[in-house]
């Protein structure tokens, strides 16, 4: 058994925010303890990741029968000398140098959102601050699992967070959207449980990496109908999960529909499902020829469909959240491309992607903080009321286009680089083209609420911009210009785990 | 013999729970297929499923729906999207 | 019989999921559309099932008084088993928040039909 004390802190970084978050129902209206829990809890969530050392957390201890020769020793060579020996009894949590760049974003992304909405709100222990808690808990865990029930299981534990979050947010229509996710879900959750199913059945697993060793060393016919079939389901779940086409459109009311800081927490939940379940797909169907090629594919339909409704919108929110759908599109070209090259551009772009946006939604959420008011027709001249969250979020949407030293620069340039080296210099030319039209609706938009004169029946709230939101804003500039200087600091991170799929 | 009865029961249960006009029969109609499947997973060998099933299935569930259905309204709306349906 | 039990416990739960999907799409009314949608769970629960199942097997509890060998050779797979546990619980919360928001919906505007309420104009641009 691998005790080694930091490994502890595996599952301790899923256990943490989710007794917390039970712990904050049982605490409900004493407002101060929830104050006090949550920040504490709130910054240790970035912490945890940092401190914990890589390893394998094999809950119950049930390490596979290689590694115990205890019970090994007693069993006769049939089962000893098979691959059964190999196989993980229990639930496995794989923590490497991947899982903790991610987990840190994650942890700091949590930290603003739950800090600003502990300061945004007037009352901070209601249901909210739960659902963000059990949010960072389940994406946590995605990004861990290595068991492909147990991201079944969070996934849907996630979804529904992410329908409560919608619920409480008080966003005209927000029922209307959230039902309607809801209805989506009901199909497209159960075929996921199916191809997991189908997955059992032909493996009789549900360890990743143990139905990747099946498949690969021929224990199981790679070619058989049944894998198809399990492929076309699992990857119906994962478009359903990060959004992708034909739930863009979905996915990106809900985004419009929360809180921003809420908004911040349905990003990241987005991106790491995308993540999190591309990774098992291509490491358990990387083998099909078509896999990647459906993934580069759905990822440029993405793009397209996404940053095309971004531009006939009005309301900012739907722009923001057209974008950061888009933006999804560019991690899906990188994990198609197949190289270590292109899924580190993608996972790059990926850590990328969520501090980008979780700095855009609080940017203009300040907008909506101070105007109640989201249809840019009807803003403008927010310049002169905040000169500073203006330049703020100026600068976020700098760094979503891809502008030099800011850090989506350094990932769009690694993925472009890829798809040269991969032979498909087209999908570059894409891309940069749509990097373009992104700015340009991003401009747009900014143009309308900051720059132009002030419409006269546009009532602006006398209420200070609560400091936490400008501090966690200043943050992710400074996550961005870090990494847009120092790309090497979030890429050797990424690499292994990269390398590790190929 | 009798888990072949209850596949036909499940699935008749559900198609007849889905026709009904009014909506509390639909909600205590969906306890069929519910209590089939449970007998039916006794006989596939599951039996600890088989009792969480029971009482989800044949109890929870339905009551959740009802309590619905008395929050709401009773019957399907006699409205013009009849023949339009879709979401 | 033409069918064994598991082959006619797949074709059952085939069955129910396209009921399930046919009454989510073609039903106006919400409430059934939330009962059509437990349909679809129902089936893919009994699918899970009828992948553990192991024809004249015994059921998976080990009893005193077995031998290890003969028990590992005839018991049904119980991991699948373990997984719709969870998925049943699974599917009753999410059908209890969605009944939750049907009735929010139609105490705000007095209707439970899909194609009032979430339809064109509700798509919350």
């Amino acid at each position: 058994m691998s005790l080694h004390p930091a490994n502890l802190l595996i599952p301790l970084m899923v256990i943490i925010p989710l007794t917390c978050a039970l712990l904050l129902n049982v605490l409900h209206g004493k407002d101060r303890t929830v104050k006090i829990i949550s920040v504490v809890v709130a910054l240790a969530l970035p912490v945890l990741p940092l401190l914990a050392g890589y390893g394998t957390q094999y809950f119950g201890g049930y390490v596979p029968l290689a590694q115990n020769s205890a019970i090994a020793s007693g069993l006769p060579t049939s089962i000893t000398g098979s691959a059964l020996s190999l196989f993980h009894p229990a639930i496995t949590y794989f923590f490497g140098s991947g899982q903790k760049l991610m987990l840190f974003i994650l942890g700091v992304v949590a930290l603003f959102s739950i800090f600003a909405s502990l300061y945004e709100v007037k009352r901070p222990s209601g249901v909210y601050t739960y659902l963000l808690f059990m949010l960072a808990a389940s994406i946590a865990a995605l990004i861990l699992t290595d068991d492909i029930f147990n991201l079944y299981v969070f996934f849907e534990i996630a979804a529904l967070t992410q329908v409560g979050i919608i619920l409480v947010s008080r966003v005209k229509g927000n029922y209307e959207t959230a039902l309607k996710y809801m209805i989506l879900g009901g199909i497209a959750s159960p075929m996921l449980l199916i191809g997991i199913a189908l997955l059992l059945g032909v493996t009789g697993n549900v360890n990743i990496t143990d139905i990747a060793y099946s498949i690969k060393t021929g224990l199981v016919n790679p070619n058989s109908s049944v894998l198809l079939m399990a492929c076309g389901l699992i990857t119906f779940g994962w478009l359903y999960g990060a959004g992708l086409p034909p739930f863009h459109s979905i996915k990106s009311a809900v985004y419009s529909k929360a809180l921003p800081n809420g908004a911040a927490m349905l990003q990241a939940f987005s991106v790491f499902m995308f993540v999190a379940l591309g990774i098992i797909i291509l490491r358990i169907f990387g083998y099909l020829p078509f896999t990647k090629v459906f993934i580069i594919g759905i990822s440029l339909l993405a793009m397209v469909l996404s940053i095309t409704m971004a531009i006939t919108q009005t309301d900012f929110k739907r722009i923001i959240a057209y974008l950061a759908v888009g933006e999804l599109g560019y991690i899906g070209i990188g994990l198609g491309l197949g190289t270590v090259a292109g899924i580190t551009a993608g996972l790059f772009q990926a850590v990328n992607e969520v501090v980008i946006t979780a700095f855009l939604f609080l940017g203009f959420g300040t907008v909506l903080y101070k105007t109640r008011q989201s249809d840019i027709r009807k803003l403008g001249g927010m310049m002169f009321e905040s000169p500073k969250s203006a330049f703020l979020v100026l600068l976020a949407g700098f760094a979503m286009a891809g502008v030099p030293p800011l850090n989506a620069f350094q990932s769009k340039l690694m993925l472009i680089q890829a798809t040269l080296k991969a032979g498909i210099p087209e999908l570059g030319v894409i891309m940069i083209l749509l990097s373009i039209v992104t700015f340009m609706t991003f401009m747009k938009a900014f143009y309308a609420i900051y720059l132009r004169s002030k419409p006269k029946d546009l009532k602006i709230l006398e209420k200070k911009i609560p400091r936490v939101t400008m501090v966690a804003m200043v943050a992710f500039l400074v996550i961005c210009i870090t990494f847009g200087v120092f790309p090497q600091l979030a890429i050797g991170y990424l690499q292994p785990l990269a390398a590790g799929l190929v | 013999m009798i888990e072949y009865i209850l596949m036909i029961t499940a699935i008749g249960g559900a198609i007849i729970a889905l026709i009904q006009r009014d909506l509390l029969k639909a909600a205590i109609l969906t306890a069929i297929p519910g209590t089939s499947l449970a007998f039916l997973y006794q006989y596939l060998m599951a039996p600890d499923v088989a009792l969480t099933q029971a009482i989800v299935g044949s109890a929870i569930v339905p009551v959740f729906i009802a309590l619905a259905v008395k929050k709401t309204r009773r019957t399907d709306e006699p409205s013009e999207s009849e023949e339009s349906g879709g979401r | 019989m033409i069918m064994d039990t598991q082959s006619a416990s797949l074709l059952t739960a085939s069955s129910l999921i396209i009921i399930g999907i046919f009454g989510t799409v073609f039903l106006d009314n919400l409430i059934k559309k939330v009962i059509a949608l437990g349909f679809v769970g129902d089936g893919a629960n009994l699918f899970l099932i009828a992948m553990g199942y192991k024809a004249g097997g015994i059921v998976y509890i080990f009893m005193p008084g077995m031998s290890r060998d003969w028990f590992a050779q005839n018991a049904s797979y119980p991991l699948p088993f373990a997984l719709v546990l969870t998925s049943i619980v699974i599917g009753a919360s999410t059908m209890a928040v969605m009944l939750g928001i049907i009735i929010v919906l139609y105490k705000r505007h007095g209707s439970i039909s899909a194609s009032k309420l979430l339809g064109d104009g509700n798509n919350g641009k």
